[in-house]
C-alpha cells in the first residue's frame, strides 16, 4: 500500500487514498461476512469473532510472547537464509561460469531439486530431531536451489559483447568476472533472492509446526491443540504479515540495488 | 558437445552414491541409518507390495480434487477481475490479503473444521494452488491485445462472450503458467498436510505419501524407506512438470515464449 506512494506525482496521491479506501472498503465487508458466519456457526473454537481474534492478538503482542515466537522464527530464517545465499550464489557463479562445473554439480542439483523440502521433514526429523536444526537445515534446503539457478543463468546470460568489448580492452578474466559478469547478473540474483525468500517461509512454518519446540509455527499448533482458536489465527496473521513485510523489503532491496532492472516483479 | 561430455554428468551423482555405499559399510550393523542398497532393496519391495504406488495414487487423487476446485474458482474469478475494473478494485484487496498466508499455517485451522482426512488436505492443496492460478490468469487477460477485444465490440459480441471466445483463449498460454506453478505447489503441500496430518492427528490415519513416510518415521523407523518416499515424491514431480510442459506444446503450438 505504502508502496503506491512513491510514484509521487500530485495526481497519483489522489489515486493512492481511492486505492486506501477501496482496500480498507474491501476488508471491512470481509470482517462483516466473516462475523457473520461466525454468529451462524457460534461455536467460539471452531470459528471465533474477528474482534476477539483482534484481542487475543493485542494481547498476544503487548505480553510479549508474540515478539518471542517471531523473534525465534525470524532468527532461524534469517539464518538459513544467509546459509543458502552464503552457498548459492557461489555455486551458481561457479557453474554459470565453467562448463566442467556445471557438466559435473548440475546432475546432483537436478536430482535433488525435485525433492521438496518439505520431503524431507521426515528424514530431518531422525537425524536432527525436535529443535532448531531441523528448520535451519530445511530452510537452507529450499532457500539454496533459487540462489544457484538464478545466479548460474544471470552469469550464463551475460551479454556477450559485454565480455568482447573488456577483453578488447585488455581486461583481465578476474576483473571481468567481477565488474561485467556478476553486475549484469545481479538483477537475476536478486529475482532468486525474492523466490528463495517466499519459498523459506513457507517451509519455516511447515518445518516448525511438525519439528521445533519454538517459533511461530509451532505456536499455531500449540494453540490448537488447546483449542483456542483465536490465538491460533492470531498467529496465522502474524505469520502472514511478516511474509508480506519480507517480500516487500526484498523487492525495495531489489529497487534499490538494480534500479535499472525491469525483470520479472521488479515492480509491485 | 552432448557426446563428448555426457560421461562427466554421471562422476559426481555415482561417486557419491558409492561413497554413501561405502560409509554404510562401516556402520555397526544395527544401525537404521539409510544405505544405497538397502534403499534399493526397500523401494523393490514397496513397489512390488503396492503400497508406494496405493499412496502415490491416493495423495495425487487429493492434489487432483484441490487443483480443480482451485482452478474452477480462480479462472472464473480471474477472468472476470482481469476483464471488468470494479471486479478487480473490491476483490483484489481481499486476495490479496489472503496471499502472503502461507497453506501450511491453515493446517491446524483445516484439522478443527474438516478433521484429520481427505477434505483438509484437499481444503491445503485447493488454497496453495488457488493463487499462483487466480494472479496468472488476471495478468494473461490484461495481456490480451486490446483491439482484439475492440474489434469483437465493434462487431456487437456481448461483453460474456468476448470474455469466452477472444480472452480467454489470448489469455490461455499465462493462465497455463499458472497452472504449472500451482501444480508444483500443491504437489508440495499435499506432503506437507499429510505429514502434518499423520504427526498432529493423533494417528487418525488418512493415508498418502506424506502420512506413509511419517508412519515410517514414528512406528516403523525405516529410514530406507523414508528415502524410497522422497525418491518417489520427488519423481512425481518431474513427471507431473513434464506432462503439463508437453501438454502445454499441445494445447498451445504457438506459445514459443511461455515455455
Amino acid at each position: 500500500m505504502a508502496q503506491a506512494a512513491e510514484i509521487g506525482a500530485p495526481p497519483a496521491r489522489q489515486w493512492r487514498q481511492s486505492t486506501v479506501f477501496l482496500y480498507l472498503r474491501s476488508l471491512f465487508a470481509l470482517a462483516i461476512i466473516w462475523s457473520l458466519i461466525a454468529l451462524w456457526v457460534g461455536n467460539h473454537v471452531i470459528l471465533p469473532q474477528p474482534t476477539s481474534v483482534a484481542y487475543e492478538l493485542f494481547r498476544l503482542v503487548i505480553s510479549g510472547e508474540m515478539l518471542v515466537h517471531a523473534a525465534v522464527s525470524l532468527w532461524r530464517l534469517v539464518l538459513s537464509y544467509a546459509l543458502a545465499a552464503l552457498i548459492g550464489i557461489p555455486l551458481g557463479l561457479l557453474m554459470g561460469l565453467w562448463p566442467w562445473a556445471s557438466d559435473l554439480l548440475d546432475p546432483v542439483v537436478e536430482i535433488l531439486r525435485p525433492i521438496s523440502g518439505i520431503a524431507w521433514i521426515p528424514l530431518a526429523l531422525f537425524i536432527f530431531g525436535v529443535g532448531n536444526e531441523l528448520p535451519i537445515f530445511i530452510i537452507t534446503y529450499v532457500a539454496l536451489f533459487p540462489f544457484l539457478l538464478n545466479t548460474m543463468a544471470g552469469v550464463r546470460t551475460t551479454d556477450r559483447t559485454l565480455i568482447r568489448a573488456a577483453r578488447t580492452m585488455g581486461v583481465d578474466q578476474r576483473t571481468i568476472i567481477r565488474h561485467v559478469m556478476i553486475p549484469s547478473a545481479l538483477p537475476q540474483i536478486l529475482t532468486g533472492a525474492r523466490i528463495a525468500g517466499g519459498a523459506a517461509w513457507m517451509s519455516l512454518v511447515a518445518a516448525e509446526l511438525i519439528g521445533a519446540p519454538s517459533g511461530l509455527g509451532f505456536a499455531i499448533e500449540w494453540y490448537r491443540q488447546l483449542l483456542m482458536t483465536p490465538k491460533v489465527i492470531a498467529v496465522i496473521v502474524v505469520i502472514s504479515l511478516l511474509g508480506y513485510l519480507t517480500d516487500r523489503l526484498l523487492r525495495w532491496l531489489q529497487r534499490r540495488l538494480t534500479p535499472w532492472s525491469t525483470g520479472i516483479g521488479a515492480g509491485r | 558437445m552432448s557426446t563428448t561430455r555426457w560421461p562427466r554428468y554421471f562422476i559426481l551423482p555415482v561417486a557419491l552414491i558409492v561413497l554413501w555405499q561405502l560409509w554404510g559399510m562401516t556402520l555397526p550393523a544395527r544401525s537404521r541409518a539409510p544405505v544405497p542398497l538397502d534403499v534399493l532393496a526397500s523401494a523393490v519391495e514397496l513397489v512390488a507390495s503396492g503400497r508406494l504406488p496405493m499412496a502415490i495414487l491416493q495423495s495425487l487423487g487429493r492434489v487432483g480434487l484441490g487443483f480443480l476446485v482451485a482452478g474452477a474458482i480462480a479462472l472464473v474469478l480471474g477472468l472476470l477481475m482481469g476483464f471488468f475494473r470494479p471486479v478487480e478494485r473490491n476483490l483484489d484487496p481481499i486476495i490479496e490479503s489472503f496471499r502472503p498466508v502461507a497453506p501450511i499455517a491453515l493446517l491446524p485451522l483445516a484439522i478443527l473444521w474438516l478433521g484429520t482426512g481427505t477434505p483438509a488436505a484437499v481444503f491445503i492443496v485447493a488454497y496453495a494452488a488457488f493463487f499462483p492460478m487466480i494472479v496468472n490468469t488476471i495478468a494473461g487477460v490484461k495481456g490480451v491485445e486490446r483491439r482484439l477485444v475492440q474489434a469483437a465490440q465493434t462487431l456487437g459480441v456481448p461483453q460474456l462472450t468476448i470474455l469466452r471466445t477472444v480472452v480467454l483463449p489470448a489469455a490461455l498460454p499465462s493462465i497455463f503458467v499458472g497452472v504449472r506453478v500451482a501444480m508444483g505447489l500443491a504437489w508440495m503441500s499435499i506432503i506437507a498436510a499429510e505429514l502434518a496430518v499423520g504427526s498432529k492427528g493423533g494417528g487418525g490415519g488418512s493415508g498418502g505419501v506424506g502420512e506413509m513416510m511419517f508412519v515410517f518415521y514414528a512406528y516403523y523407523i525405516e529410514l530406507d524407506s523414508i528415502v524410497v518416499c522422497m525418491i518417489a515424491v520427488g519423481l512425481v514431480a518431474l513427471a507431473i512438470d513434464h506432462g503439463l510442459r508437453w501438454l502445454q506444446r499441445w494445447l498451445m503450438p504457438w506459445a514459443e515464449q511461455y515455455r
